[in-house]
């Protein structure tokens, strides 16, 4: 009897006494997750601050968490009053009051502002409603005009707090739009707002790629009636060409230092992948052999790049040291596969692989395995983009009719539109958060 | 030959011959008369001959000198027709004013393909003729594709049929500093459709003259 009494004891002691587990909210990288319910209240104007600011900041902000993919937000709208009328930071007390629609986080803030001033104020407080205690709480300072700088900020700081890693809310995708005269290049926040259209040279413009940096995008253009290679300042000053090798200089891709691009040249009569300093200058060619080479993109540690070869007979994903040695090949399943980008997190790579006369997203483990699929809609879609943390990823899709930049998490969930254009937008390249 | 100039001649041919002929005549004995009307006969025979070579030989002459002319007149006329062809494209986002000609005809290619076919190939054939002709002439040719297809692919699908295109105007006599070549992929398609028909158009070579 004594004997099980100690085991008895020894069992509860180990049970109350062992850590405690931090509580995971979301494992971002499972193959699915369910959204986290998160409860988002009016948010409180201070003072004089006019009525239509924290009605917008809520707006941004219930946009952004819902962009992010990992959030199911219950609007303070569905709630009942009081609790509908409630805004700004609430006391301790009345945590459990938030939990009664089912959410599990509560956001709350609020905002300060008198017309005229500097400076706009930003707080906000991220509270768990389950375990009913204070997560983080942070203020920001800044003009007005940066207000949804401040906001993304948040959204960032809440997709941080409850995934480990920040959101993508202040980053900026650039892609190619059509016009009357051919295609310009315009650059979109990441919630589709702020859409500005940086090139107006009324010629044919493709294949935009941001620097690492985040300060310039590089692109191809036909202004001297040539496919030349272009760069351009995020801000549309500083339009100069860097290269102009007749024939192709096409497809630019930065590595990751960048020191240097990787792009498709055309100077021997085909298509090969060349390797430039990022100023345009010594050029150096990697393939070799009479196949057709395109799409250069590279590894996150600059060691290795990904492109499309049609060595084979028919086009398909390979990869090659930086110098252009040990070239192997990555793709065998599909006649049609094009459009690598090397996920940041080195482990992946998407591509775009023809199915039925269609074109739909993939990725692939970087030795070969784990084919998976992301995309399967009737239309199709192409040109796929990593996100800088590699969570998510921008492709054109023409499922709504006219090409358009869709974004999805990185797992192929919550595929949705980037802007309100009815279409024409193409080959999106996706930006690190300017600071 | 007119009678009358037959005459003339028979008349001035007896008159060299009296007074060529005339102190033969003391010596020997004088030669019967039908003899020396054959004579006669036969002088004004050949020169009739020699006469009438000559006239034809002016007569070819004339004939060559007005096929040479009427040629002449139908090369400036063809040269006015390539000439009265000629229609200028100014793109404004397109460095450079270019020509088109419909006697520089398209060729087109199969799909995810860039030889050039027999009948292309002869239509090439068309088309180096014409510029044999201008030799001051300088062309581009442009390399399409069909919207089907990833948009950096088919620009290197393009650069190899411009240059499919090109080498074979080379193969034929055209120097290559006559010909640049140029890629625009699926990015210019001529017909927009989204069929075989408008695909099959749009995997084309288009020529564009640069100078004339």
């Amino acid at each position: 009897m004594r004997k099980y009494f100690s085991l008895l004891f020894f069992l509860l002691f180990w049970l109350v006494l062992a850590p405690a587990e931090a509580r995971v909210y979301l494992d971002i990288n499972a193959p699915a997750f369910v959204q986290i319910p998160i409860v988002l209240p009016k948010w409180k104007g201070m003072n004089t601050t006019p009525p239509g600011l924290p009605i917008k900041v809520h707006e941004i902000l219930a946009n952004d968490l819902t962009l992010s993919g990992f959030f199911k937000v219950i609007d303070f709208s569905r709630l009942p009053s009081p609790l509908k009328e409630k805004a700004g930071i609430p006391t301790d007390g009345s945590l459990i009051e938030w939990a009664s629609e089912g959410g599990e986080i509560l956001l709350v803030g609020e905002t300060a502002w008198k017309p005229g001033d500097p400076t706009l104020r930003l707080k906000f407080h991220l509270f768990d409603l389950v375990e009913r205690k204070h997560l983080v709480g942070k203020q920001y300072e800044a003009s007005p005009q940066a207000l949804r700088k401040m906001v993304h900020r948040i959204a960032d700081e809440v997709v941080l707090q409850l995934t480990g890693e920040k959101g993508v809310h202040n980053t900026k995708i650039a892609f190619a739009s059509v016009q009357a005269t051919g295609k310009e290049i315009s650059i979109s926040d990441f919630d589709g707002a702020e859409v500005k259209q940086i090139t107006r040279n009324q010629s044919i413009n493709l294949f935009p790629a941001w620097s690492p940096d985040g300060k310039k995008i590089a692109f191809t253009s036909y202004l001297r009636r040539n496919p030349d290679l272009y760069l351009i300042d995020a801000d549309g000053q500083n339009f100069h060409r860097l290269t102009s090798h007749l024939g192709l200089n096409a497809a630019p891709a930065w590595s990751p230092d960048g020191k240097r691009m990787a792009l498709m040249m055309g100077m021997g009569g085909k298509s090969d992948i060349y390797v430039i300093d990022a100023n345009g200058d010594n050029p150096k060619k990697l393939t070799t052999g009479h196949g057709n080479e395109a799409s250069p993109t590279w590894s996150p540690d600059g060691k290795q790049i990904a492109f499309v070869s049609d060595r084979s007979g028919s086009p398909q994903i390979y990869i090659m040291e930086a110098d252009g040695s040990n070239v192997r090949r990555l793709t065998f399943e599909g006649s049609y596969n094009t459009q690598p980008s090397w996920s940041p997190k080195g482990n992946r790579i998407a591509f775009c692989g023809r199915v039925e006369g269609r074109h739909d997203i993939f990725t692939i483990g970087v030795d070969g395995s784990g084919l998976q699929r992301l995309t399967s809609d009737p239309g199709s879609n192409e040109s796929p983009c990593w996100s800088p943390d590699g969570r998510y990823l921008a492709f054109s899709s023409n499922r709504l009719g006219g090409s358009k930049i869709f974004i999805m998490n990185a797992n192929g969930f919550n595929q949705r539109p980037l802007t309100s254009a009815k279409g024409g937008e193409s080959s999106p390249t996706w930006s690190r958060a300017s600071e | 030959m007119s009678k009358k100039g037959l005459i003339v001649i028979v008349l001035v041919l007896c008159a060299g011959l009296v007074f060529a002929g005339c102190p033969k005549k003391t010596v020997v004995k004088e030669e019967p008369s039908a003899r020396k009307a054959e004579e006669a006969l036969a002088e004004r025979e050949r020169a009739a001959k020699l006469e009438a070579e000559k006239q034809a030989r002016e007569k070819e002459a004339k004939e060559k000198e007005l096929a040479r002319i009427r040629e002449e007149e139908a090369q400036k006329a063809k040269e006015k027709e390539f000439e009265r062809s000629l229609v200028a494209k100014r793109e404004p986002g397109i460095a450079g004013e270019v020509f088109e000609s419909k006697l520089l005809k398209d060729i087109h290619f199969d799909f995810d393909k860039y030889d050039i076919r027999p009948g292309d190939a002869e239509i090439l054939k068309e088309n180096a003729a014409l510029l044999m002709k201008y030799p001051k002439v300088k062309i581009q040719v442009e390399g399409h594709c069909d919207e089907r297809g990833t948009n950096e692919y088919n620009l290197a699908l393009g650069e190899r049929r411009a240059n499919s295109a090109k080498g074979y105007l080379i193969s034929l006599g055209i120097s290559s500093d006559r010909i640049s070549t140029i890629s625009y992929g699926e990015e210019r398609p001529l017909d927009p459709g989204h069929n075989e028909d408008a695909w099959a158009k749009n995997r084309r070579g288009h020529f564009v003259i640069l100078s004339k």
